[in-house]
């Protein structure tokens, strides 16, 4: 402390040399009272900024106020990636993955159905008539454990409930008219792939319900919820975007001022370096940076939580879905001859959804289908780009980000192209009159087309965990880079105490 | 010059944080430096909507002399708008031909399409696809008398329609192998005229397309439907928000029982079986 101030310093609160002396009368109003507002008019004057001491503190105070502003918008940069961490991690996101529970339920309970109907008094085709009964039930559960998931998201929007409601009320009239046509079916005692008319029948007004009703609004139910997943993703990552790009404004604003401040101090009282504001300084580039940097990794978290977890397990648990309900198509297209022709066309439909090979100008039929199938996807190993198909699994196969991700979808892809080459076979033996040679290729147990079928669903189910292993991951460091948090209003703190400190000696001076 | 360096010293953080703005503007991290959010362009904030539809299917989209539009599509994109907040005088009604939809979507001549449009896995890489609004299934019209022709396979060796640059009668020939006998005609209507006159012996394409050409006509559909054709309002690629708030109204539209009402105004009298619960959306990509 043995420097003196470059220029003569003015003593504290006294007019510096060359500033005009007030105007008497114009500033202060005449008849004010002397002690609190003569304080007040002379703050508002300014002069007291042309003063050493007052320009420290005027820096130090735009120093504080930057620094104030940087811990707001961290503030609330980090509230909002919290509020996305909640919404897909923890909240809406899971619940909207469980009602797509509900399609695949309802959409299985129907697929059990006619699988029963179907092998009629032959108890031990398919997966046997007992576990097959046993899974209708265990689906009927699903569904409703589901459909609880659905009422609680859709909350107080009106539309949602409805639909939801109606899913339920049109549940208990299917099931009303299952069981009038398991009653007949019972009655008929009939021979595997030979229902009775009335039988049928039955299953067709259930089906229709089933098909027409049900399964769209459960499928909407999943699809509006999700989209409602959507926009709180996109607002409130923008928002932690837009938040990191502030950070960094308030925290060069912060920076720059400090600068300032030291440049001034240095050239007033011919000191380099104040090591307190350096500290601080230094303490404020950390903050920043930790702060735009974990910010950018919370946005980067969510997005790969959204894209690679929580969309693709929507998609694929879609497909999944679909791919049942494709299956069972088999089994109705043999319940049901007079109907075969329409139950071949929504088995084309839904495969294509699933895997839509190019198939140039061939004409859209399942014949095509198997060959593209063979010619275009046999051979294709996952890669990031564009896939030689359409569908849920090119949007899958698209988006590759790890060897386990690719090695998965080429496992599913694999056995879903065995799973068509049964469906081939068995069209085959149906085509050419041998309904019965078709009943036992799709429902016997040593055919294998129901095996090939678990094998598919269950790659297709690894395929699922491994996305959901991502959403996991991604949510966990999320939480983690946010429990962080809790560290920077107490740096904050050391910072403004390192100015505070920094200045002091500096002040001291002038007392 | 003392009395001035406190605001000098106040001008380079100014003149840095306008300029760390523009930097980061020019990286394209900050859209308008902090000043909302770089929306995707959407139809669903809209005052006035260009839509695009059919002038020649009868009951769906047809122009009348008159210059004004009818039909169901035209009823359903109306309902459409007035739930994205659109008057029905804020509508511009543009014909948007089958081969034009695309690009013309793409380009921003039309908002929206609701023009008996398909949802197909191709056009949706090019085309965001809300809805489908109704689930038209391919579906066969026969003469009154007809009481041999129940269903598709009944069509082998009989007469029927070819329509220039219509996929219908393929995918009864070419996609299921039925050897029906291909009469080309260059309209449905034309089709109409061959039936009456004998010289055909059915016409198969879409349900809703034959129920309104046959409105007023004599001829009968067998009710064997054989494909799903998903009717969606078809968006410009990319606006998931409008595609969600569609699929909203579509929903509202079969809730409080418009959808019901509209279906039964314009193909009541048809014979036809419509369905009247809302269908399985496609799902905005």
């Amino acid at each position: 402390m043995t420097m003196t101030p470059a220029q003569p310093a003015a003593p504290p609160g006294a007019r510096p040399p060359g500033a005009p002396a007030a105007a008497p009368g114009t500033d202060a109003p005449p008849a004010a009272p002397p002690a609190r507002r003569g304080r007040l008019a002379t703050f508002a004057r300014g002069r007291w900024l042309r003063t050493i001491p007052g320009r420290i503190r005027a820096h130090v105070a735009l120093v504080l106020a930057a620094l104030v502003a940087l811990l707001a918008v961290l503030t609330v940069a980090v509230g909002n990636a919290r509020d996305s961490v909640q919404t897909i991690g923890h909240d809406a996101g899971p619940q909207v993955v469980a009602t797509s529970t509900l399609y695949f339920a309802l959409s299985d309970m129907d697929a059990q159905v006619s699988s029963i109907l179907l092998i009629g008094r032959q108890h031990d085709l398919g997966s046997g008539y007992d576990r097959m009964l046993a899974a209708y039930e265990q689906r009927r559960a699903d569904a409703d454990a589901a459909a609880v998931q659905a009422a609680q998201l859709a909350g107080r929007d009106p539309a949602l409930r409805q639909t939801v409601q109606d899913v339920l009320d049109g549940l208990g009239r299917y099931e009303r008219l299952v069981g009038s046509a398991m009653q007949l079916d019972q009655k008929a005692d009939h021979p595997a792939g030979e229902p009775p008319k009335e039988v049928v029948d039955a299953y067709r007004q259930a089906t229709d319900l089933m098909k027409l009703e049900l399964l769209p609004k459960a499928y909407n139910i999943t699809l509006d919820t999700g989209a409602h997943v959507r926009q709180a993703y996109e607002t409130k990552r923008t928002a932690v975007l837009t938040g990191r790009d502030w950070v960094i404004v308030a925290g060069a604003a912060a920076l720059l001022l400090l600068v300032a401040t030291q440049l001034y101090l240095a050239r007033t009282f011919r000191r380099m370096l104040n090591p307190a504001l350096v500290l601080a300084t230094l303490g404020t580039v950390a903050l920043t940076a930790a702060g735009a940097g974990l910010l950018s990794a919370q946005a980067g978290h969510m997005k790969k939580a959204k894209e690679d977890g929580f969309d693709s397990v929507l998609s694929l648990s879609r497909a999944r879905a679909i791919s049942h309900s494709a299956f069972a198509d088999q089994s109705r297209y043999l319940l049901d001859p007079g109907r075969a022709d329409t139950y071949e066309q929504t088995y084309l439909d839904k495969s294509l959804s699933v895997v839509y090979p190019d198939i140039g100008d061939k004409p859209l039929n399942l014949e095509n289908y198997y060959a593209g199938l063979k010619q275009k996807v046999g051979p294709y190993r996952p890669h990031k780009g564009t896939a030689p198909f359409l569908g849920f699994f090119a949007d899958e196969a698209a988006a590759v980000r790890n060897a386990r991700e690719a090695d998965a979808v080429q496992r599913t892809l694999r056995a879903y192209i065995v799973v068509q080459g049964d469906d081939q076979e068995m069209r085959s033996l149906a085509a050419s009159g041998d309904r019965n040679g078709a009943i036992t290729m799709r429902m016997g147990r040593q055919s294998g087309a129901i095996s090939h079928f678990d094998a598919y669903d269950a790659a297709l189910g690894s395929l699922i965990a491994v996305h959901q292993d991502a959403f996991t991951k991604q949510i966990k460091d999320a939480d983690g880079g946010l429990r962080g948090w809790k560290a920077v209003p107490p740096a904050a703190a050391v910072i403004a105490l390192l100015i505070v400190a920094g200045v002091r000696p500096r002040l001291a001076e002038f007392r | 010059m003392r009395a001035a360096r406190p605001r000098s010293a106040r001008r380079p953080f100014l003149r840095t944080a306008a300029l760390s703005c523009a930097v980061l503007s020019a990286a394209g991290t900050l859209p308008a430096c902090g000043i909302g959010a770089a929306d995707e362009p959407t139809i669903a904030h809209k005052h006035a909507l260009t839509i695009g539809v059919k002038e020649d299917q009868p009951s769906l989209g047809v122009k009348g002399k008159d210059g004004t539009y009818q039909g169901f599509d035209v009823d359903v994109a109306t309902y459409i708008a007035g739930k994205l907040g659109v008057r029905k005088d804020r509508i511009t009604w543009r014909t948007t031909n089958s081969s034009v939809r695309e690009k013309a979507l793409a380009d921003g001549t039309v908002d929206m399409i609701v023009a008996t449009y398909s949802i197909t896995a191709k056009r949706k890489r090019a085309v965001t696809f809300a809805g489908p609004y109704y689930v038209a299934h391919q579906d066969t019209l026969v003469a009154p008398g007809n009481t041999t022709i129940h269903a598709v396979r009944d069509l082998k060796g009989r007469k029927i329609c070819a329509v220039t640059g219509s996929n219908s009668w393929r995918r009864v020939i070419e996609e299921r192998k039925i050897a029906a006998v291909p009469v080309q005609a260059p309209t449905y209507g034309a089709c109409m005229d061959d039936l009456a006159a004998g010289k055909l012996d059915a016409v198969s394409t879409d349900d809703l397309i034959l129920a309104g050409f046959a409105a007023g006509r004599p001829g009968k559909i067998i009710n064997a439907p054989f494909t799903d054709e998903k009717y969606g309002v078809g968006l410009k690629k990319g606006d998931l928000e409008g595609c969600e708030q569609i699929n909203r109204a579509i929903t509202a539209m079969y809730q409080d029982g418009t959808a019901a009402r509209l279906l039964t105004k314009w193909f009541g009298k048809s014979g036809l079986k419509l369905t009247t619960s809302v269908p399985q959306f496609e799902g905005c990509t």
